[in-house]
């Protein structure tokens, strides 16, 4: 995504915190829109963000998951897609395990298709939201130099992250050792640099975002037991970041393995709970610009 | 084999064409005579006399039949991808007259039942000759042994688990062994598979940006370094099937020139296509091995200009549309080949300047028909007594590769509507015209 679009969600994303806080109704986007929630894969936060999102914005959701449903008959992701579209939704909002899905089912039928994560690839609407919780604490994004640690060759959120911070003039640190890490990683953008060890680039750092250690995308054996000494996110090694300097962690969080309990909840240096509430605001934004688009 | 345009019993005469048949030592403009199947003259004083049939190949390549000896044919088992019927179809339709089919069917072809039963099938229905490479383990699976002696005794041509590497260490001991024994050789699919789990693309810039698990090179190269290792005791006859990584060119050099038994081919795809062409989660690009990135398209080239890589094959691999419509990750690997690969080929070595048209008919005709010993029935050959198996060709003829055109069932080609030059005019297999761009049917 270009700077300009980036900027143009976050702007009417902060736009619609007051929605989001019930201290303002949002406006109707369109008369009795039904949107569907295609998800596939396990959510809760996501899901219930976007279901917000719609509600928020004077519409209705209809929503599948993957147990209980087709799918668990083998039913294919594009078929239950086309499916659900075939009901007369006005648009839908998917989640799979498939890197590629989304784009796969946008092919496929005719109203709007907003990616809610796809398998390794990207999850765009996270991306946003973390670009606009950042911004709300660092004013802006220019210049800013901001840690991704974790598994990042598994992670769609670390791409999405680079995508919309890199958007915003932001330079990226890729932090997690070599097997969760590899070098290549560094060509997903400009101003991207690769670092195996955690400790001696937090002081670069003007913000940290730690990801989920992802048991179920990682083959068994790839996760050193010595994480949390090298990579995770423990008081002490938060001493060493300087005291402004704001902690993301797209949820749900290992406590303990990727972040320690103490750090989670310091509300004045944890954005977690922030990040959830501007993803409300987020979604909005690109719900509406979805919907713009098609009936534009 | 049916479909017979021209009746084998006629005398066709084949004129004016350049006759070109590195084993033999033949390049020279002359004629051709066929009857009964067989070739009974060729050169420059070849007495007519009452042809049947004259065909005016006037500034057309006359060649032995094209063999390809790594195609997936279907059958048993899988015909919502390809039969023997429509894949044979597509291998005339593209120049081939021979094509060596691969055991991965449902079920395995893993006894001298199944490989019999792959020849019954291809006599019924098959358009150019199929010979069958057997399963080297039971079902593929590389825990026991399948009956290698009695799977050759049924007229398997070679041994292979294609599909999956011979992973096991042992076993591919055991399997090369009796092959060397049975001085057949074994094709080896290189494919580590700790290596590749849940790996979809080459492990590389794209796959990075895509999300998509990646297949390194090394799980290639380390696989090919140990058989190359184990047989260097052993002396089977080993090839190295579809080669993607520029270091196993290097690798496979080493071994020949240690005096090692071993050959290798590569494919169109990887000759002419890289990773790039997996954006946009472009199902047709994924392909086993997987394609790599522009050095090592080139070392492949090389490879094959240096006499490295000394056969051709095009790993044709039919998957149904709804299955290649599957996001990329689910989405079976490989693509189809036969139809089309003559003018690929010519694209990525001749057109290149990496060889040219004689050794391209080398690579194409002795080279695979010495691998697996079909030259002993005079295949890849043009001489007098000799089958009949010709292809014509003209070089020169730059048409749009249109896969609704092709005659194999399946459409998965990353390469629609490519401009390509030269092209199969004639397929002739035991002097049965199988497939006719020279409109001689319409002649008799």
């Amino acid at each position: 995504m270009e700077r300009t679009e980036v900027e143009a969600i976050l702007d009417r994303a902060e736009a619609l915190l007051p929605a989001v806080d019930g201290t303002r109704k949002a406006t109707q986007i369109q008369e009795s829109a039904v949107f569907g929630l295609v998800f596939l894969e396990d959510s809760t936060r996501t899901r219930l963000s976007f279901e917000t999102a719609i509600h928020r914005l004077g519409q209705r959701a209809v929503a599948m998951t993957s147990t209980g449903s087709s799918t668990s008959k083998g039913e294919s992701l594009v078929d239950t897609a086309r499916n659900v579209a075939a009901m007369g939704v006005q648009g839908l909002v998917v989640r799979c395990r498939q890197s590629g899905g989304a784009a796969r089912i946008a092919d496929e039928v005719d109203v709007p298709v907003v990616n809610a994560g796809d398998g390794r690839h990207e999850h765009p609407t996270q991306g946003l939201l973390d670009a606009a919780a950042l911004r709300s604490r660092l004013g802006s994004l220019e210049g800013r130099r901001i840690l991704i640690v974790g598994d990042i060759g598994n992670s769609r959120v670390a791409r999405s992250d680079i995508y919309s911070f890199t958007a915003l003039g932001a330079a990226v640190t890729l932090v997690g050792p070599p097997s969760m890490v590899p070098w290549h990683l560094a060509s997903l953008g400009h101003s991207i640099v690769v670092s195996h060890e955690l400790d001696p680039v937090l002081d670069q750092a003007d913000a940290v975002v730690t990801l989920r250690i992802q048991r179920e995308r990682s083959s068994s054996g790839t996760v050193p037991s010595d994480y949390r000494e090298g990579f995770g996110l423990t008081k002490d090694r938060c001493r060493n970041l300087r005291r402004e300097v704001p902690i993301l962690h797209p949820g749900p969080a290992n406590r303990g393995v990727e972040i320690d309990d103490g750090v989670l909840e310091d509300a004045s240096r944890c954005l977690v709970l922030d990040q959830v509430r501007h993803g409300v605001a987020v979604r909005m934004a690109v719900l509406e610009r979805a919907m713009a688009g098609a009936s534009g | 084999m049916n479909h017979d345009t021209a009746k084998p019993s006629s005398r066709i005469l084949l004129t004016g064409g350049r006759l070109l048949s590195p084993a033999d030592d033949l390049d020279l403009s002359g004629d051709v005579l066929i009857e009964d199947g067989r070739i009974v003259a060729l050169g420059q004083d070849v007495d007519a006399g009452s042809a049947d049939h004259r065909i005016d190949a006037d500034g057309l390549l006359v060649c032995p039949g094209l063999i390809d000896p790594h195609v997936h044919l279907r059958e048993p088992g899988q015909g919502a991808k390809e039969t023997i019927a429509t894949g044979t179809a597509a291998a005339v339709n593209g120049g081939f007259t021979s094509v060596c089919c691969m055991p991965n069917t449902a079920p395995t072809i893993d006894s001298a039942d199944q490989v019999e039963w792959v020849r019954l099938k291809s006599e019924a229905t098959g358009r150019c000759r199929v010979f069958v490479a057997a399963a080297a383990t039971i079902g593929r699976r590389g825990e026991s042994i399948a009956p290698i002696h009695t799977e050759i005794a049924a007229g398997a041509v070679a041994i292979t688990d294609d599909g999956d590497g011979i992973d096991d260490a042992a076993m591919m001991h055991r399997v090369l062994a009796t092959c060397a024994s049975l001085g057949v050789p074994f094709m080896q699919h290189c494919q580590d598979p700790s290596l590749t789990r849940d790996a979809t693309m080459h492990e590389g810039v794209v796959s990075a940006r895509l999300g998509l698990v990646g297949w390194p090179r090394v799980a290639e190269e380390i696989m090919l370094e140990r058989d190359l290792r184990l047989n260097r005791s052993i002396g089977a006859c080993y090839h190295a099937q579809h080669l993607s990584s520029g270091g196993s060119v290097a690798i496979l050099d080493q071994a020949r020139r240690d005096g090692v038994r071993a050959t290798g081919e590569v494919s169109p795809h990887h000759l002419l296509l890289t990773d790039a062409a997996c954006d946009g989660f472009d199902t047709n690009a994924k392909m086993n091995p997987p394609l790599r990135e522009e050095r090592d398209r080139q070392a492949l080239v090389q490879g094959v200009a240096d006499g490295v890589i000394t056969v051709l094959a095009t790993d044709h691999a039919p998957h149904a549309a709804a299955e290649k419509a599957l996001p990329f990750e689910e989405a079976p690997l490989g693509i189809i080949g036969v139809d089309c690969a003559l003018p690929l080929y010519v694209e990525a070595l001749v057109a290149s300047g990496a060889i040219e048209w004689p050794r391209l008919v080398e690579l194409l005709t002795i080279e695979p028909a010495r691998l697996l010993g079909l030259d002993r029935m005079g295949l890849g050959r043009l001489r007098p007594d000799g089958p009949a198996d010709i292809t014509v060709i003209d070089p020169e003829l730059d048409w749009t590769i249109d896969v609704e055109q092709f005659a194999s069932q399946s459409r998965n080609s990353p390469f629609h509507g490519r401009r390509v030059r030269g092209r199969a005019m004639l397929t002739m297999v035991g002097g049965r015209i199988e497939c006719d761009r020279l409109g001689v049917a319409s002649m008799a």
